[in-house]
């Protein structure tokens, strides 16, 4: 007899954590970057569920394949790196999408536009600097390199300040584009550039998961148990189209969610969340 | 090429290879085997208005920043990730327009060092265009490949003045072993004009030849035994991140450029003369066992992030 209490629910963090692991293919090679719990331990699973081929490379260290004890809130630790197949070096990582064989990255941004573009640079107000990003990393290089990108934060909601302004994440127009998306600001496709990458496919927030259409536009795709298109519209600054089969995202398998708890035991990829959110959950269907 | 025998110095003889307003390339990465000592002990010599280049990093640049020491930065990326968040010394000291921005990008990095190891002027890529790096950095050019015709961006070779390094193992030669992920270490040492590097341990030749050589003796200027000399990030498997001590860090550095001082550099920095009374201020050998004991059970490593 199992005395573990069943798990009922899955919080917003684990859903989010399984549609990141769903953008995932079988057989690519994928790559995370730093700060990015929420992303590495959908690599995990994904490995460990519907891509056991996936080709995982550790942000930071570049230990391929790696069996971490416990997720750290540093990506450069030993602990990330742990049982690592093979590792690569930093020349050979980037020569490695620049020659088209990465798969997937997945980046984030504090404003992120309707073509994908987004921003961890710097913002600006009548071009002073006002907030200095931490910067983006290997994001631009790879934002144009890699075949897919997948998008994600968990701050797209953006409640209104006593004014009633918001300060939104999906944003109409950022300040800079440390990494590309579909088009450049004068509207330039992507396509028109050298690029090995085709560009973002997926947009998965704290409120639904956009996919771009054939303009590279976002379309929202999905949204969540507790949320509604108006919600997602309201806290995008943006105007979006929305896709004719718009769905409820799935939630993950009870087994899953053991497996995020098990490797995540200090819950590090909360910190990725807001706290009313953290305390979001759903409840799962068949328990 | 740096040939002499014996490289041999002390903490303070090494760091006088970095003059006032050189590009300097800081190794190590995030919260892993950063030179802190070197560092700590470039802000006590009074080093200032240095061009810092390099990929992702942590309290190493924030703490530089908070010290006043760097005029440029030219990093990829500096923040604590999900562990504290932004750079808080870092961020103060651009937004007061103390340091001015050039942010890189990590790829874009690597060929302008390869570049510079090849003795080549530029090297092509074709990311970056589309993106504003291309407005921050005007030096770099765009050109039609005479080859497919499409249109790649060059990058100049990018030769830092001194690269500074903390490693596992030196041979007295200057031969080092870096255990795990060497970031960009070697990449920085093949493209600098001088490499000083702190160590943990300085150990026969032979032992070292077994470990394996990571960056041959001949690309470095000068080293420093300097026993912890990564704390507080990581040097494993001698040692893990002190998160405690960075925490308080971080705490420090929310109050103000002149808290910082008064919390911050005064103890840890401008009151202690070397590394040993560092160590002591931290916490001394309690401390360093804690550290030292990360890999007795998973439990025990948990602890320490807790």
């Amino acid at each position: 007899m199992n005395n573990k209490a069943k798990i009922q629910t899955c919080t917003l963090g684990e859903l989010m954590i399984y549609q990141i692991a769903l953008s995932i293919e079988d057989g690519i090679l994928a790559f995370h970057g730093f700060g990015s719990p929420l992303v590495q331990l959908a690599l995990h699973l994904a490995k460990r569920t519907h891509a056991p081929r996936l080709v995982l490379v550790a942000g930071a260290t570049y230990g391929v394949n790696p069996t971490p004890p416990f997720l750290t809130p540093t990506t450069n630790d030993f602990a990330m790196n742990r049982g690592a197949e093979c590792h690569l070096n930093i020349e050979e990582l980037f020569d490695l999408a620049a020659s088209g064989r990465m798969g997937r990255m997945f980046l984030s941004g504090l404003q992120i536009d309707k073509w994908g573009n987004m921003n961890v640079t710097r913002v600006e107000k009548n071009g002073k600097l006002t907030l200095k990003l931490p910067g983006g990393g290997g994001g631009c290089n790879l934002s144009c390199d890699t075949d897919r990108v997948t998008i994600w934060t968990a701050a797209h909601r953006a409640p209104p300040d006593e004014q009633g302004r918001r300060r939104y994440r999906l944003v109409e127009r950022r300040d800079f584009v440390t990494s590309m998306g579909h088009r450049t600001a004068e509207g330039m496709h992507r396509s028109r550039m050298p690029f090995r990458g085709q560009g973002p496919d997926c947009i998965i927030t704290d409120l639904g998961i956009f996919e771009f259409n054939s303009d590279g536009h976002a379309q929202l795709r999905a949204i969540y148990p507790d949320t509604s298109v108006e919600l997602v519209a309201e806290n995008t600054e943006f105007d979006f189209p929305v896709a004719e089969n718009l769905t409820t995202a799935d939630l993950p398998e009870v087994e899953m969610i053991e497996f995020i708890r098990r490797l995540d035991p200090m819950k590090i990829h909360q910190r990725e969340l807001s706290p009313a959110d953290r305390e979001r959950t759903f409840p799962l269907d068949g328990v | 090429m740096y040939t002499q025998d014996d490289k041999r110095c002390t903490l303070g003889d090494l760091v006088t290879h970095v003059q006032s307003g050189d590009c300097v390339a800081i190794g190590g990465g995030l919260s892993w085997r950063e030179p802190m000592a070197a560092i700590r002990e470039l802000i006590r010599q009074d080093i200032k208005g240095l061009k810092l280049v390099g990929s992702a990093h942590g309290i190493d640049v924030d703490l530089l920043c908070g010290a006043g020491v760097v005029a440029v930065s030219a990093e990829s990326y500096v923040g604590f990730e999900q562990d504290f968040g932004m750079a808080i010394n870092y961020r103060r000291a651009c937004e007061a327009g103390l340091v001015k921005v050039e942010d890189n990008c990590c790829y874009t990095l690597v060929q302008q060092l390869r570049a510079a190891i090849s003795g080549l002027p530029f090297m092509p890529i074709r990311s970056v265009q589309g993106t504003d790096f291309i407005q921050l950095h005007p030096e770099f050019k765009t050109m039609t490949c005479p080859f497919t015709g499409d249109q790649l961006v060059l990058v100049p070779a990018l030769k830092p003045d001194v690269a500074i390094l903390h490693a596992h193992y030196a041979d007295q030669h200057g031969n080092l072993h870096i255990e795990g992920p060497p970031v960009a270490d070697i990449l920085f040492a093949k493209a600098s004009a001088k490499v000083i590097v702190t160590v943990e341990e300085i150990i026969p030749h032979e032992e070292l030849a077994q470990k394996g050589v990571t960056i041959p003796y001949f690309y470095v200027t000068a080293i420093s035994e300097v026993p912890y000399g990564a704390h507080p990030t990581s040097c494993y498997p001698h040692y893990a991140y002190d998160r405690e001590h960075t925490a308080n860090y971080y705490q420090a550095a929310k109050h103000g450029a002149d808290g910082f001082r008064e919390n911050y550099l005064n103890p840890f920095i401008f009151g202690c003369k070397d590394n040993d009374t560092y160590i002591e201020a931290i916490g001394g050998k309690a401390k360093l066992a804690c550290l030292e004991q990360w890999e007795e059970s998973v439990e025990q490593w948990i602890q320490l992030y807790e």
